[in-house]
């Protein structure tokens, strides 16, 4: 169990994040809240246009309803990884924030939770504007905006710990390059996003199935969309987030303290 | 909050061992079993070349860094074990310059106290008394990124009081500083030494050590090679008659031995030991 204190701690670290956000709202509504929406413009209106309906897991649905829900998805993944990453390595590495309040009685470990927290609420907001979005739409159903938080949630923080893992790994800001092509947008081309993932072969599949974010567009697409549950969603979404928080607290961790 | 004659400083028998890997041999002995105690309202300074090993004890005894063996307390409390507790009493100015850019001048000093659990509202109040101390009252709302070297470097300083701390590590604070504002910052200080807060300070400055500082340790290799009060290491060392240096060629001063004389004799950073007379 935590302490009330480290809880105390946690949340004060939050609220400094908060306090820059209120400080620079419009800022934050446009970098956080206006991509999403130009993708569902430009994919939604556009692409939506010329392809009308798909049908994936045996259900038909319009295509701006199926990218709707992907890009429910695609936000929890920019989001959440750039600003744990991008953002954790300035914070990390030129403000050094982490190094000036770990000597404070909040220590490291609380600092950490604080960062990951914040990201995982900002990428999670996100997501529920889109989530709004395709309610306003006609697209989901209004009870999609509860049902969507709890996979918002897990999925900010997996994305959010893959981003401050990878700052905890670049020695600079440009290295973080390599996750980003390497991994982010792979994910966001080949795990459901734009199309549904059975007309990949069935080789490229299995290894979408491996990535984290595939399990994340399929619970989208059940949640908003009612398309069938899949089971294996679950076990590998907890299991990427649990390991990829590990990961990235003891990165970071063993990258400050000598 | 503990008690003033509580709130000293104890570094007992500290080693920090740096390991490339866990569980791997060490590859440096950054600081051997270093031992002293600083009082409340005492000034202690920690001289020594770079790479001493000044900013790794420093880290060590805010508890940001874990110790290999040896015990940190401060007002009694272990600062690796209890370290909530012992930093509510800690002030650190570290070398490096960790100002949070995302804040003007002013809250940047508020949004500090709220992780001392002091109220926004009273973190506020004193900040304003603070700046004005400080001299930076007219770039309170600015943001920090406005500020010149010396003007963060004094913000720094400033922030570390703003918990109104017991104890006190400064970690060159005075760097980069010109003469005038070193003064302003030296005063503040002593001012603070007078409210009873004991004060670690690292300096490069001898003079700086010899002004303010009660007792200085030679830090030299991870190891303390003397410690005392100024003057008695200037004796003891040195001695107490006039030193005789060529400062260019044909120029030759004779003036009282001073810290800096001590220092390079000690650290053996010049093996001649300068002409003295005792």
């Amino acid at each position: 169990m935590p302490r009330v204190d480290s809880l105390w701690g946690v949340s004060r670290v939050w609220l400094r994040f908060f306090d820059v956000f209120t400080k620079g709202v419009w800022y934050y509504l446009v970098t956080t809240f206006l991509e999403p929406i130009l993708y569902l413009l430009s994919f939604g209106l556009g692409v939506g246009s010329l392809v009308g309906d798909v049908t994936a897991a045996g259900h038909q649905v319009s295509y701006r309803a199926f990218i709707f829900s992907g890009i429910i998805a695609q936000t929890v993944l920019f989001q959440g990884f750039m600003e744990g990453a991008y953002g954790g390595f300035v914070r990390m590495y030129y403000q050094r924030i982490f190094q000036a309040i770990a000597v404070t009685p909040i220590t490291l470990s609380e600092v950490l939770w604080g960062e990951l927290l914040w990201d995982t609420t900002k990428a999670t907001a996100a997501a529920e504007v889109v989530v709004i979005i395709g309610v306003v739409a006609g697209d989901f159903p209004p009870l999609a905006l509860v049902t969507v938080l709890p996979l918002a949630l897990v999925s900010a923080l997996l994305f959010s710990a893959l981003g401050l893992a990878a700052a905890a790994y670049a020695r600079s800001i440009e290295q973080m390059s390599y996750p980003q092509y390497l991994l982010v947008f792979p994910m966001f081309l080949f795990c459901g996003v734009f199309y549904p993932l059975e007309k990949l072969p069935p080789g490229l599949q299995i290894l979408a199935w491996c990535l984290p974010l595939t399990s994340v567009t399929s619970l989208a697409h059940s949640l908003a969309l009612g398309f069938p549950i899949e089971a294996r969603a679950f076990p590998i979404l907890l299991g990427w987030m649990t390991f990829l928080v590990a990961v990235s607290r003891r990165a970071m961790i063993r990258r400050l303290v000598k | 909050m503990a008690d003033r004659e509580d709130s000293r400083l104890i570094v007992a028998r500290l080693t920090k061992r740096y390991h490339l890997r866990s569980g791997d041999p060490p590859v440096l002995e950054a600081v051997s079993d270093i031992s002293f105690e600083i009082a409340p309202g005492e000034c202690f300074g920690l001289l020594g070349p770079n790479g001493a090993g000044k900013s790794t004890t420093i880290q060590c005894i805010s508890g940001f860094y874990p110790a290999s063996s040896g015990r940190v307390t401060i007002g009694g409390f272990d600062v690796h074990r209890d370290p909530k507790s012992a930093r509510q009493l800690l002030g650190v100015c570290s070398q490096e310059d960790t100002l949070d850019t995302d804040f003007s001048v002013r809250d940047q000093l508020a949004r500090y106290a709220t992780f001392f659990r002091v109220p926004l509202r009273e973190g506020r109040r004193r900040a304003d008394e603070l700046l004005r101390r400080f001299g930076l009252d007219d770039k309170a709302e600015q943001p920090v990124e406005s500020l010149s070297g010396g003007m963060r470097r004094r913000l720094q300083v400033a922030r570390t009081l703003i918990s109104e701390p017991r104890v006190l590590l400064l970690d060159e604070p005075t760097t980069g500083l010109d003469p005038e504002v070193r003064r302003l910052l030296w005063d503040i200080l002593m001012e603070a030494r007078g409210q009873g807060v004991a004060m670690l300070l690292s300096t490069h400055y001898m003079d700086e050590a010899e002004r303010l500082c009660d007792r200085v340790a030679m830090l030299h290799q991870g190891k303390i090679l003397d410690c005392a009060a100024p003057q008695d290491l200037i004796e003891r060392h040195i001695g107490a008659g006039e030193v005789e240096e060529e400062v260019r060629p044909g120029v030759v001063w004779r003036r009282p031995p001073n810290l800096e004389d001590v220092y390079l004799k000690v650290t053996g950073a010049r093996l001649e030991v300068p002409h003295a007379q005792g």
